[in-house]
């Protein structure tokens, strides 16, 4: 697992073979660079909120109740926005022990299955999840504090983030399937 | 044939005999559900959110996924604004009245609502809380102001800001941290969780709600309707029954620990104090215009809902 | 079906599936949902997304990012290598010095960032080349930042304590404090052996010299000035601010712990802006990227664990379990024993934020029961934990001491790691025959229990 350091530096997403595929996972990296961006600034203002919830109830007795939820649904946020692009990255970790173990071909097997029961797993519960958005956004619900933000906030935000990894997975199962085996494919 | 049904809570577990009344109240509950029923309907009990979060619990009841929970029900607050008169400062300030809203009609209406919601009410708890403190006690409302308070609700938390307080907002398992270092100076909860959080070690005074409260909480024991339609009508009218009847457990229990808490933070050194009618009415006062307003302008249910209560006053 | 059948057949796909190398997050997903599925009414599939968002949306479980970023920050920044040369011009004359000087760099920026390996890296990365300069074996020098940078879980702040903390249902204050102890006599018991070790490969390149052969670099001796010692001060003195600015936040009760977190990673920015002159976007993109990076694999993990042990406790696997072992009427030792050496299986080849997700429903009740303090457990399962971190086949400090010194034979590191290992197993015993090493300090600080 990594903790806050890369073990090896860090590469660009993998580039499927297949052209028309290509272009959707290009198109994909940059939806990702940009829910980066997005993340990066959020997890900063997260800091700040909770940094301004110290100063403001030490400093000018006025204390804020808002705080933690606003820091709950930013990084809620930061995590379902940024899971595609760690799927993209291959940063999931996973027991890979296994792998020099096995044939070339039996682990191409191994790889193309697990990436398809995951996209699988994914699919469903992007679609949990969006029912769970509908549900909260006809219901009206909020979370129960004072504050009262609106629950299809972070619901949307973990459906869209998981929508997005179930696509990210989809393009790396049908890389599986379309890329040219590895002796033949043209140096990048 | 035998059903299943399984009994979440967020209280810690203990047995039939000893520990937390809630707790015992479930397990009473199952006993003799499984007696009257020869067997027919079994329980299992999920004590302490081991089966899954607490506000997790009323929307797995409403979707079927859960059979039974005590819990209190104003939690599903966000979900349904109507549960909310579950928690309402100053609408309930005795045991009498509290546990005479399932035959009231306020008690009726709330019925009718939650059955729309998809769950069904099997035994009607209430329970008082107070306030725990690290410093003076907290008696009328300006008692509180510029203090760091934890209502524990929305509506206490709208009620303790009228009144000056600076609310804090913590989960439970870091209140007792958080009363020993100051982020926090003072705690409303109910009587059975002071004693169990052991507020008692870092508190120097308590307001019980022995004499009159003007915190009274709902905490029924709910049915999933889904699971309690399939059922046959006999073994409906059972758990119907035996909720009822553990009604009068519930209230003695509730009772007990208020004194109870009464006692664990006198003998800790803490100084206990009372309500009296008067200072209910005082944080009554303040609650009409903040927290119940609040809630009757959420939609018509909640505007009736709480025309009704009014009238238990 | 029994439920400790259905449990075991739970615990031998979950196997299978996590030994297939699917991400530990979708693993733990896949499992849940087909028991669910097969096991489990259909409308569990239905709660399946609230449930894993009730987990989630805990402002104590998401501080993780927020410790991560506090110590992305430090250890991207060069403060780690200044950190550990200030120590070192005040420590080199002591013999073993050097090693010291390591090991306390570790235990300074541990209580700054919240994980073992990027304690190793920041550490690391600058300290064994240097050790190494200075003749020192390189399995030593592997195995002084392989067990410094364990200290990175035991003193706070500490992800693992944050997990265990929801998890036992125990203050997370107090769990912080409780970690202090243990790891001052860690900090002890390594430099201890950093000296005595030092010393015998000092006497050994001695003798050779002696016979005629090379001069080791062991040999040669360094000399710093007051002045140069003083210089030093001024880069380090921030962090030991930081340090303790963010304590006192926490344990003077002005800010709750969620807020600490905020504050101290804030404050970290700060810092490597006005120290280091880091704040530039292009300078804090890395930094931030690898702390989405990190904390978006961990949080999925820990979502996709409710689910997993939601299904083991609808389907009373874990109580079933907990049962069991409570109907084993286990002396109390004996229980400890047993739960310990578990985590040590587990640590072959899990990850301690997995471990603590995937056993605690199982292990907590029957300890509950037993009597013991599960603050103090909280701290004794974190020391284990680390030496599943160094310790084969899947010791990820090992991995992070590969990738900062390639040309170290993983054998050497392995060899260089067992020494501690040992101290770690005293540090244990150690704790268990004085529990007051980890409680003394909460209990002084925050009242007793
Ligand atoms: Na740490
Ligand atoms: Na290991």
């Amino acid at each position: 697992m990594s903790h806050g350091f890369e073990l090896a530096p860090a590469k660009g997403p993998a580039v499927p073979d297949n052209p028309v595929l290509a272009k959707v996972s290009r198109l994909l990296d940059r939806l990702n660079s940009l829910l980066l961006l997005l993340s990066m600034w959020a997890l900063v203002i997260t800091a700040l909120v909770l940094t301004y919830s110290v100063v403001s109830r030490y400093f000018f007795k006025l204390p804020t109740d808002w705080q933690d939820e606003a820091a709950v649904f930013m990084l809620v946020g930061v995590t379902f926005f940024c899971t595609g692009y760690v799927q993209s990255m291959r940063g999931h970790i996973g027991i890979e022990a296994l792998s020099s173990l096995l044939p070339p071909k039996v682990n191409a097997v191994r790889l193309f299955m697990v990436d398809l029961i995951s996209c699988l797993f994914c699919a469903f519960f992007s679609w949990k999840s969006w029912t769970l958005w509908h549900e909260a956004w006809v219901d009206g619900q909020t979370t129960s504090s004072t504050f009262a933000p609106p629950l299809w906030i972070p619901y949307g935000m973990m459906a869209l983030g998981m929508t997005i990894l179930t696509l990210q997975i989809l393009i790396q199962v049908l890389a599986h399937l379309t890329n040219k085996p590895r002796d033949q494919r043209s140096a990048p | 044939q035998t059903t299943s049904l399984k009994i979440s809570h967020q209280f810690p577990g203990g047995t039939i005999n000893e520990g937390d009344f809630r707790d015992r109240l479930c397990r009473m509950f199952a006993q003799e559900v499984e007696k009257r029923s020869k067997g027919a309907l079994k329980f299992a009990i999920y004590p302490g959110s081991s089966l899954m979060k607490t506000n997790a619990q009323f929307s797995a009841m409403r979707k079927g996924a859960l059979d039974l929970s005590l819990v209190p029900l104003s939690y599903a607050g966000g979900e349904v604004p109507e549960v909310n008169i579950g928690l309402m400062p100053g609408l309930v300030t005795s045991y009498e009245q509290g546990y005479g809203w399932k035959n009231a009609e306020v008690g009726k209406e709330l019925a009718r609502i939650l059955g729309e919601k998809g769950i069904v009410v099997l035994s009607w708890i209430w329970q008082a809380g107070g306030v725990a403190s690290r410093s003076k006690p907290i008696i009328e409302p300006e008692d509180v102001r510029g203090m760091k308070v934890r209502g524990g609700s929305r509506e206490m938390d709208l009620i303790l800001k009228e009144a000056g307080a600076a609310v804090v907002t913590l989960p439970s398992n870091e209140i007792y941290a958080a009363m020993q270092t100051g982020a926090m100076d003072a705690a409303l909860t109910s009587s059975t969780s002071l004693i169990s959080f052991r507020l008692e070690e870092v508190s120097k005074a308590l307001t019980t709600g022995r004499g009159g409260a003007y915190w009274f909480m709902f905490e029924p024991l709910m049915m999933s309707k889904a699971a309690y339609d399939r059922l046959p009508k006999d073994q409906q009218a059972i758990l119907m029954a035996v909720g009822g009847e553990l009604e009068a457990f519930a209230r003695k229990s509730a009772q007990a620990d208020d004194s109870a808490v009464a006692a664990v933070y006198q003998k800790a050194g803490a100084k206990v104090v009372d309500l009296n009618a008067t200072t209910v009415k005082k944080w009554q006062a303040i609650a009409r215009t903040t927290a119940w307003k609040d809630y009757r302008e959420k939609n018509a249910n909640c505007a009736k809902l709480l025309a009704l209560a009014e009238k238990t006053l | 079906m029994t439920d400790l059948t259905l449990g075991a057949l739970y615990g031998v796909v979950t196997l299978i599936v996590m030994c297939s190398g699917m991400p530990i997050a979708f693993a733990l997903g896949v499992v849940a949902i087909t028991f669910m599925f097969f096991f489990m009414p259909s409308s569990s599939l239905d709660t399946v997304t609230q449930n894993v968002y009730e987990e989630m949306a805990s402002i104590t479980l998401l501080s993780i990012p927020l410790f991560i970023l506090k110590g992305a920050a430090i250890g991207k920044s060069p403060a780690g290598k200044d950190l550990y040369s200030a120590i070192h011009t005040w420590l080199h004359k002591i013999p073993g010095g050097l090693g010291i000087a390591n090991v306390f760099a570790c235990a300074l920026f541990a209580a700054m960032a919240g994980s073992s390996p990027a304690t190793c890296s920041a550490i690391g990365s600058a300290g064994i080349p240097e050790m190494r300069k200075r003749g020192y074996s390189p399995g030593f020098a592997a195995g002084i930042i392989a067990a410094g940078g364990t200290l990175g879980i035991l003193l706070p702040p500490s992800i693992t304590m944050i997990l265990y903390a929801v998890a036992a249902e125990q203050s997370l204050g107090r769990l912080f404090l409780a970690g202090i102890g243990p790891g001052i006599l860690l900090v002890v018991l390594f430099a201890g052996y950093a000296v005595f070790r030092a010393r015998k490969e000092y006497a050994i390149a001695k003798a050779v010299y002696e016979a005629g052969g090379d001069k080791s670099p062991y040999l040669e001796t360094e000399h710093f000035t007051l002045r140069e010692k003083v210089e030093m001060l001024p880069r380090v003195l921030p962090f030991i601010v930081l340090l303790i600015g963010v304590m006192v936040a926490l344990y003077g009760g002005y800010a709750t712990p969620s807020e600490t977190a905020g504050l101290g990673a804030m404050l970290a920015l700060v810092l490597i802006a006005v120290v280091y002159n880091v704040w530039r976007p292009k300078d804090l993109s890395p930094i931030l990227a690898s702390t989405i990076k990190e904390s978006t694999m961990l949080l999925l993990i820990i979502g996709m664990s409710l689910l997993y042990s939601y299904v083991m406790s609808y389907l009373h696997i874990s109580q079933s379990a907990a049962q069991w072992v409570v109907d084993m009427h286990l002396s109390r030792w004996v229980l400890l024993t047993v739960i310990l050496l578990m985590v040590v299986v587990f640590g072959f080849f899990l990850p301690p934020v997995s471990i603590i997700l995937m056993t605690a429903p199982i292990i907590l009740p029957p300890l509950r029961e037993a009597g013991f303090d599960l603050i103090w457990f909280g701290i004794v399962m974190t020391v284990v934990m680390e030496m599943g971190l160094i310790h084969p086949p899947v010791g990820l400090n090992i991995f992070v001491i590969k990738n900062i010194a390639p040309d170290i034979p993983l054998k050497d590191v392995i060899w260089g790691v067992m020494p501690f290992l040992g101290l770690m197993f005293v540090a244990v015993v150690l704790l268990c025959l004085f529990p007051s090493i980890a409680t003394g300090l909460p209990d002084m600080m925050m009242g007793a229990k």
